[in-house]
């Protein structure tokens, strides 16, 4: 038996529904096409008109700065908590479960759970926060306040995931070389930059690129928080396509966001995914 | 231990039973089953078990109704992409008002040939004006089944202590009753979700302005829509709507209003039953409704024009069983069908039915709906491009009411923006 | 030294509260108020201490039967599509964790770069064929999406898991004539067990909560409990917040009891497979 045959439902669940769809996908995208409507091939005009439409640039603008910021704030917060995890902690196996805990959360439970949390009026951690003095987060009026509330919740939904593959990487790690490293005179900090971090590299890599593949498509996070608001100031590209395909029901445009989604989110991965490429030359 | 084991395999068996009873259900009566695609209040409100009121034509019928309900937005997206299909299992769905344009309508069934053929009781009862909103090039393609007619609500309990004795009469009082309420610290003025173009469209309306008129003068009274905004970004920058009302939506007004946390909102007269619901709200009985109110300017000369949404059936051409489907829309869009939904919360599409001893007797607010509806219309007419329009619109409401933009600058910008999206 | 280490305790344990603090709060917070009665859940200030009722879940079973047929249709879609995932991902990380050739090296990078295509993308061309076929609302469907979108991570995590199997132990079987099949069932499949214990979390925690290809693709038969928990937020006759926070919290149970029950695997698991990345 070759290879082929194992590898043929990996690669046939791809060719039928993510690639033949996207070849679909692309052309529509230059075609003007609505419900009860046949489509009519227009060019490159629906590009043009996406990408000359100032709502599309700053819901680009939105996300690639919420992505930015989110996914390396949540890879610092993560290699923290591996690192504590692994210096030794008590109740390490319950903390764990807890710290796992919000991955399980479906995303529209966990939306609505923080809008009452962070309610500007009656959410409990608002009125905690007054009463500590420090200030309140004025999500529903601040554009930046927004940001912040998204980056958070973005965070908080996905912090174990990339937890759970640093800490795992983190406890691969032979403690033999430490010990090497201590005998050689190597302080806490050299240890960390000399040892640590190289060996978590590669998990450090993977969860990075996974990160930035979701992180840029979020939607729910935004459409059930800020629904894009205040004033359509923390749309995000994800939210401008989902308001093309369902709601104007214009899938010309809707398509061709999607791919200039695509393109950018590659552009923005691209380092990542060439660091990936040459590991995977390297392994070899 | 070994018993808690038996209970908990008792327990299992038993949720296992239900289970099954409750997905084999649906396949123990019937010779046919009729899809309908709907919101879940649509299915509700024809009551179920004992008091389903389509038990005797299911009976007559040999048909089961299996409802697939989706919430507003999603569904009419849904309905759509069924009937673009070569053939839908859907027989009726439900469509909203401001939806149909004329690609749309060609999607559905055109229904006069229906209504030669075998007409609904008492046709002519239905509201004209609904009638005349699903007629389409010339075309009736729906049967309209539920209004829903925006109305003023009060907390009664918080009126009192600003010390007020009645609702307001002009907006003018309104806006003064808000803003007292507010600075006794009583509660916050008022409650208004910003995602909705209703709002600030019933403000453009009692001050006798609009956004689009049907037949499509985009600020007929551009002064008007600029006075509307200015009020409501008074509002706000004096504290009488929340800070929070960027975000705010159409749940968090029941919630607010429930909890007595403002002391004005804007509803459907529907929501009275679920306002002074006691299981859910601080305010049960105490929460009323009135027509909302016009400017003072207004007042007695000309009758505010509330914003009504209305909801029809309709047949998908690439139905199967029509013949079902019309015989099930016929029995829906009956009198006494009407009158049974109403009384279950519903707000009918007949005339007739406002005034009915059983529903007033039940529904003290039906008067009051009836009359607010006589002069209502929806919040704008349906076009292809509606949808975008109303989002441009609502981005410039809420830069105006959160102060980022002047009311003025922010109606040249509608304007500016609206216009190039009409037919 | 010994205020240095005491003042580092300190720093751990204020570190740890913060870390149970940010995890838990808000999930405690869903199940407490869906045991406080209805006028209670939004009072302010928030009532800490109440009388806990059982009222809503009550409401729940009795009006909400669609919830629980969704919890029914969630469970055979959840299993029915970590089983494909974890096959396929299986046999295609054998394959490229064994065999380098050119193309294969292309395909992984080919791989991730189709899981950049956003889902959603995909849902408006892949509706009329879905119908066109029949799936729609069918288990079937949904299990077939929900695998595809996790096939390219579950490889890549595969790939790693088995590198880690030394060579040797199937060259061994091979010269003992096992064939590739067999030799991924018997050597292979066992010793990464871990591995795949770790994908199926992911693939069971995303079908279980995913949303909008239920959303698009079943109405009646197939319809998960996410979506009856977003009808139940839809807007035109009102939100139970009750009802919800019952809902929500009986569908979070099992899925947060799976994550601890495996907690173990995913992270030994993932040790395994993280050594080389």
């Amino acid at each position: 038996m070759g290879v082929v045959p194992l590898l043929a439902p990996v690669q046939l669940l791809l060719l039928v529904v993510v690639i033949l769809p996207s070849i679909y996908v692309v052309w529509l995208s230059f075609h003007v096409s609505s419900f009860g409507q046949a489509p009519e091939f227009t060019g490159w005009s629906n590009y043009l008109r996406v990408l000359s439409d100032p709502a599309f640039r700053s819901a680009m603008w939105n996300t690639v700065v919420i992505v930015v910021v989110a996914v390396h704030l949540e890879m610092l917060v993560a290699l923290g908590m591996a690192l504590l995890f692994n210096s030794g902690i008590p109740f390490r196996r319950i903390l764990l479960v807890a710290v796992l805990a919000p991955y399980a959360v479906s995303e529209v439970v966990a939306v609505a759970m923080w809008r009452f949390l962070f309610d500007l009026d009656i959410g409990p951690i608002t009125l905690m926060m007054q009463t500590l003095g420090l200030p309140v987060l004025e999500w529903s009026y601040d554009p930046v306040h927004a940001t912040v509330m998204i980056v958070l919740l973005t965070i908080w939904m996905h912090l174990p995931f990339t937890f759970v593959i640093l800490y795992a990487a983190r406890l691969a790690m032979p403690s033999d070389l430490y010990e090497a490293a201590r005998i050689d005179g190597a302080s806490r900090m050299q240890c960390f930059w000399r040892v640590t971090l190289p060996l978590m590299g590669p998990a450090i890599l993977v969860a990075l690129l996974f990160r930035y593949i979701f992180a840029f498509r979020m939607f729910s996070e935004v459409w059930l928080l800020t629904g894009g608001g205040p004033a359509r100031s923390t749309e995000v590209v994800a939210v401008y396509l989902y308001q093309e395909a369902f709601s104007y029901n214009a899938f010309g445009t809707a398509s061709a966001t999607a791919l200039l989604m695509v393109a950018a989110s590659l552009v923005l991965a691209s380092g990542y995914i060439w660091l990936l490429r040459r590991q995977v030359k390297n392994a070899r | 231990m070994k018993t808690l084991q038996t209970n908990r395999r008792g327990f299992l068996a038993g949720a296992t039973a239900t289970l099954a009873l409750i997905a084999a259900a649906p396949s123990l009566a019937a010779g046919k089953t009729l899809n309908i695609l709907s919101h879940r209040v649509h299915q509700t409100s024809l009551g179920e078990g004992e008091a389903d009121l389509m038990a005797a034509w299911k009976q007559a019928n040999d048909a089961d109704l299996a409802f697939t309900t989706f919430d507003s937005n999603p569904l009419m997206d849904r309905l759509f992409r069924e009937a673009s299909l070569p053939e839908t299992e859907f027989g009726v769905g439900y469509l909203v008002d401001n939806r149909p344009t004329s690609e749309i309508a060609k999607l559905f069934e055109p229904l006069d040939y229906w209504m030669e053929k075998d007409a609904i009781a008492d046709f002519d009862d239905i509201a004209p004006g609904l009638i005349k909103g699903m007629t389409i090039d010339g075309k009736l393609i729906g049967i309209p089944v539920r209004t829903a007619t925006q109305a003023l609500f009060c907390n009664l309990d918080l009126l009192e202590q600003a010390g007020f004795s009645a609702p307001p009469a002009t907006l003018e009082e309104l806006v003064a009753q808000a803003q007292k309420i507010t600075d006794d610290k009583i509660a916050t003025g008022m409650i208004l979700a910003s995602d909705l173009a209703v709002f600030p469209v019933m403000f453009a309306r009692a001050f006798g302005g609009d956004f689009l008129t049907p037949d499509f003068k985009l600020l007929p009274d551009a002064a008007a829509m600029e006075q509307a905004l200015t009020v409501l970004a008074g509002m706000f920058a004096n504290g009488a709507l929340p800070r929070s009302y960027a975000t705010t939506k159409n749940d968090d007004q029941v919630t607010w209003m429930q909890q007595g946390r403002a002391a004005f909102t804007v509803l459907p007269f529907a929501r009275a039953a679920q306002l002074n619901d006691p299981e859910q709200s601080k305010f049960s009985g105490r929460i009323t409704a009135v027509g909302f109110p016009v400017a003072e300017a207004l007042a007695g000369k000309t009758p505010m024009a509330t914003v009504v949404e209305a909801w029809a059936m309709v047949i998908p051409t690439n139905a199967k069983d029509k013949e079902l489907a019309w015989s099930y829309i016929k029995q829906v869009a009956s009198p006494e069908t009407t009158l049974g939904m109403a009384l279950n919360g519903n707000g009918p599409a007949r005339v007739s039915t406002f005034s009915d001893p059983k529903l007033v007797e039940k529904n003290p607010l039906a008067a009051i709906e009836a009359e607010a509806l006589a002069n209502g219309r929806g919040a704008f007419p349906p076009f292809p491009e509606a949808a975008r329009a109303q989002a441009l619109f609502l981005e410039e409401v809420q830069l105006a009411v959160l102060g980022r933009k002047s009311p003025a600058e922010a109606v040249e910008a509608i304007a500016a923006r609206v216009a190039p999206l009409l037919p | 030294m010994r205020a240095e280490t005491l003042l580092i305790r300190l720093g751990k344990a204020v570190a740890v509260a913060a870390i149970l603090f940010w995890s838990l709060f808000p999930i405690v917070f869903i199940v407490t108020s869906s045991l406080k009665p209805g006028q209670d859940i939004f009072a302010v200030p928030p009532q800490w201490t109440f009388q806990p009722t059982l009222q809503h879940y009550v409401t729940l079973w009795t009006q909400w039967g669609v919830f629980f047929r969704g919890l029914w249709n969630s469970a055979v879609v959840t299993v029915g599509a970590t089983l494909l995932a974890v096959i396929a991902s299986t046999c295609a990380g054998y394959v490229f964790s064994r065999h380098a050739a050119r193309w294969l090296e292309l395909s992984i990078v080919g791989l991730i770069a189709v899981r950049l295509i956003p889902p959603i993308v995909v849902t408006l061309p892949l509706f009329p064929i879905v119908n066109r076929l029949g799936l729609s609302d069918t288990h079937l469907v949904l299990i077939i999406l929900y695998a595809t979108f996790f096939v390219s991570m579950g490889t890549v995590l595969m790939r790693t898991f088995i590198d880690q199997i030394p060579r040797d132990l199937d060259e061994a079987a091979a010269i003992d004539g096992a064939s590739r099949l067999t030799i991924l069932r018997r050597v292979i499949v066992p010793l990464a067990a871990p591995g795949i214990l770790a994908v199926a979390v992911f693939v069971v925690v995303f079908a279980w909560n995913e949303f909008l290809f239920a959303f698009i693709f079943t109405g009646t038969n197939a319809k998960t409990a996410p979506l009856v928990i977003s009808e139940m937020i839809g807007s035109i006759d009102g939100v139970d917040w009750g009802v919800l926070f019952a809902a929500s919290t009986v569908q979070l149970a099992p899925v947060l009891a799976f994550v601890i029950l495996m907690n173990r695997y995913l992270v030994a698991g993932l040790t395994a497979g993280a050594t080389k990345g």
